[in-house]
């Protein structure tokens, strides 16, 4: 573990756009948890101030109602990040225990499952997404990250199983076979340090993937529209005509820099993290 | 050949199946599902019969409210079977295929059009990434894709008809043609499609074109440590014929595979793409039919997104023999080499001239 922060430290100080992926997220995380206990947004705003500009007060304008922007951006950090974190683990860990197994058992459940994953890789996730979120209309953070996974797990799934495959013949698995290790201890103890790198970088990009769609749905209007986040307010700035008018310019396009600075900050970080579990791209 | 053929082609049924029964499912067995939703509506507005009212959930879901389930089931997939999805709600009395038929040229249209545009310039781009690894321009070319290729694409969406529709009036903000010329086969009618397809399109390919050229960058410069293409550098050809023939084509065989995946991801982006461009393809009426909660166009359009996606597919597994003999039969390799010598020069000369 000591030595693993070495390396990533390593990296990061050689890589100053994965660096300040990393300040970046840690900052996001930050305000995701404490923002809401410092900013609160009040029922209705102060409707004789509609879209002002900048000030002290709202370092970022106001909306249509009057509630400052920069309060409504850290609030709507939460139920972002809180999905795309619920939706990440979800897919991550039942892709990792689909692949584990089957991969390292083999046999018909490999053969039945690994159809479902070519069906579940087949499909479009996006219009899935949208249709299962239009039926179960739902703005329960769970059940959203549940319907946001329905296909995330597959591509993870295979990757793993094949990693599981070539690790089945290696020495030290036929050394805890022989011994008669249980099949929890196999996969858990086994083939899971393993298979790790490739965890952790497709949990980083589960987290993107889960907020790119999140916030689409809440864009299209799809998932209710209740309380505030990035999606909501992107949604309702385009409803008030903010493509049109210069008035709404803060409104819609603070939202967007939210996003695009957190999911660039993911993809900058994950590449740091290929490369330290990836020596050979190191030394390329 | 004939056997990867067969199975590919089996696979592909397999999963529409799938895909229309799931459909089916959704609509009957989901709580406040739409067969429901609609008797409880036409009992609320009164003056119908149960009769007629089952004889209007019959129209427009095309099965029988009150018949078994799994008789409901095998009614629907037969009408699937004859591209039958029942009827619209929201656009009355018109079937939800002709709406599919006229939206799905559209889609397929703008997101062939994006993939194709997306595919060789990131091709050419990740080539020349590799080719000058250690140049600086290369350092932030990567920098500057990774970054693009994160960037959702609604967002870039939103942007281009902010800068160049809303502001600029460069482009038309919306529409698949504009409403003062007669579709057919004349210029006026062609030059609005292409100017109406530019923004959408172009929302596709930004973002689309990070990924291929980072992947390309990646898998080349792993085939430029290959002992075949030190053994060409020794026999002295010249770098830009290593680059085309040894590299770029043995480096795209990975991409031919993802090919298949990001049409996947494209036709879903549709929805958001098409929303935002009001372009009338089959994401559109996807998110409208969602909205109006108009059920059966919903599915309708579903199943015809995946079927899409699927045919698609079909069509790369079929494109990835031609590319790589050893895929259909290692067997073969040997025997054809010499016949596809001549023909691989061909997209080797395409790889080339980008790079």
């Amino acid at each position: 573990m000591k030595e693993f922060s070495r390396d990533l430290w390593r990296i990061l100080r050689a890589d100053k756009s994965a660096l300040a992926g990393a300040v970046l997220i840690l900052f996001y995380i930050l305000v995701a948890i404490f923002g809401p206990l410092f900013f609160h947004l009040a029922a209705f705003g102060d409707q004789a101030k509609p879209y002002l500009g900048p000030s002290w007060d709202h370092p970022l304008g106001t909306d249509s109602l009057g509630q400052g922007i920069a309060t409504e951006l850290i609030v709507g950090t939460r139920p972002i990040m809180e999905v795309g974190l619920i939706a990440a683990v979800i897919t991550t860990f039942v892709g990792v225990v689909v692949g584990l197994i089957t991969g390292y058992l083999g046999g018909w459940p490999d053969v039945v499952v690994m159809r479902v994953v070519d069906i579940a890789l087949t499909i479009p996730g996006l219009p899935l997404i949208v249709v299962i979120a239009a039926v179960i209309h739902s703005s329960d953070p769970f059940v959203l990250a549940a319907i946001l996974s329905i296909t995330g797990w597959a591509g993870l799934a295979r990757a793993v199983r094949s990693q599981a495959i070539s690790l089945r013949t290696i020495d030290f698995m036929a050394a805890a076979r022989v011994q008669g290790l249980p099949l929890r201890n196999i996969v858990a103890r086994q083939l899971l340090p393993n298979v790790g790198p490739y965890v952790a970088i497709h949990f980083l990009l589960g987290i993107t993937g889960a907020i790119y769609a999140e916030v689409g749905l809440f864009l299209l209007g799809i998932a209710p529209i209740s309380g505030t986040n990035w999606g909501i307010m992107i949604n309702l700035a385009m409803s008030q005509g903010a493509l049109y008018t210069t008035k709404t310019m803060l409104y819609l396009f603070s939202p967007m820099a939210a996003i695009v600075i957190l999911q660039v900050s993911f993809v900058f970080f994950s590449r740091a993290l290929d490369n330290l579990f990836n020596p050979r791209l190191r030394v390329q | 050949m004939v056997s990867y053929l067969a199975r590919r082609v089996a696979t592909a049924i397999f999963i529409i199946f799938i895909v229309v029964s799931l459909s089916f499912f959704m609509i009957r067995l989901m709580p406040g599902n739409g067969m429901e939703f609609l008797q409880s509506q036409l009992s609320r507005q009164g003056g119908l019969t149960t009769q007629q009212i089952q004889q209007q959930v019959n129209a427009i879901y095309g099965v029988l409210p009150t018949a078994p389930i799994w008789k409901q089931y095998l009614q629907y997939l037969g009408h699937a079977c004859q591209g039958n999805f029942g009827t619209s709600m929201s656009f009355p009395g018109k079937p939800v295929m002709s709406i599919i038929g006229n939206a799905l040229p559209w889609t397929i249209f703008s997101v062939a059009v994006a993939l194709i545009v997306s595919f060789v310039i990131g091709i050419a781009v990740g080539t020349v990434m590799a080719a000058a690894q250690a140049s600086r321009i290369t350092k932030f070319v990567t920098l500057f894709v990774s970054f693009l290729s994160a960037i959702p694409n609604y967002l870039v969406a939103i942007l281009l008809i902010y800068f160049l529709a809303g502001r600029a009036h460069i482009f038309p903000p919306g529409g698949a043609y504009s409403a003062d010329v007669i579709p057919g086969w004349n210029w006026a009618f062609i030059g609005s499609v292409i100017m109406h397809s530019i923004l959408p399109v172009g929302a596709y390919a930004l973002i689309g074109f990070g990924g291929w050229a980072l992947q390309m960058k990646g898998s080349a410069i792993s085939t430029l440590g290959t002992e075949y293409v030190r053994a060409a550098e020794a026999r002295g050809l010249r770098r830009r014929r290593i680059m085309q023939s040894y590299v770029g084509r043995n480096s795209m065989l990975p991409q031919v595979t993802l090919l298949a995946l990001s049409l996947g991801f494209m036709f879903g982006g549709s929805v958001f793409i098409e929303q935002f461009f009001n372009y009338p393809g089959i994401g559109y009426y996807l998110v409208g039919a969602v909205n109006s909660r108009d059920y059966s166009l919903m599915m309708g359009c579903f199943v015809l997104i995946t079927i899409s996606v699927v045919i698609s597919n079909l069509l790369v597994d079929l494109l990835y023999p031609v590319i790589d003999p050893r895929i259909a039969s290692p067997a073969v390799r040997k025997r054809r080499t010499t016949a596809t010598s001549a023909a691989e020069e061909q997209p080797a000369a395409v790889g080339g001239t980008m790079a």
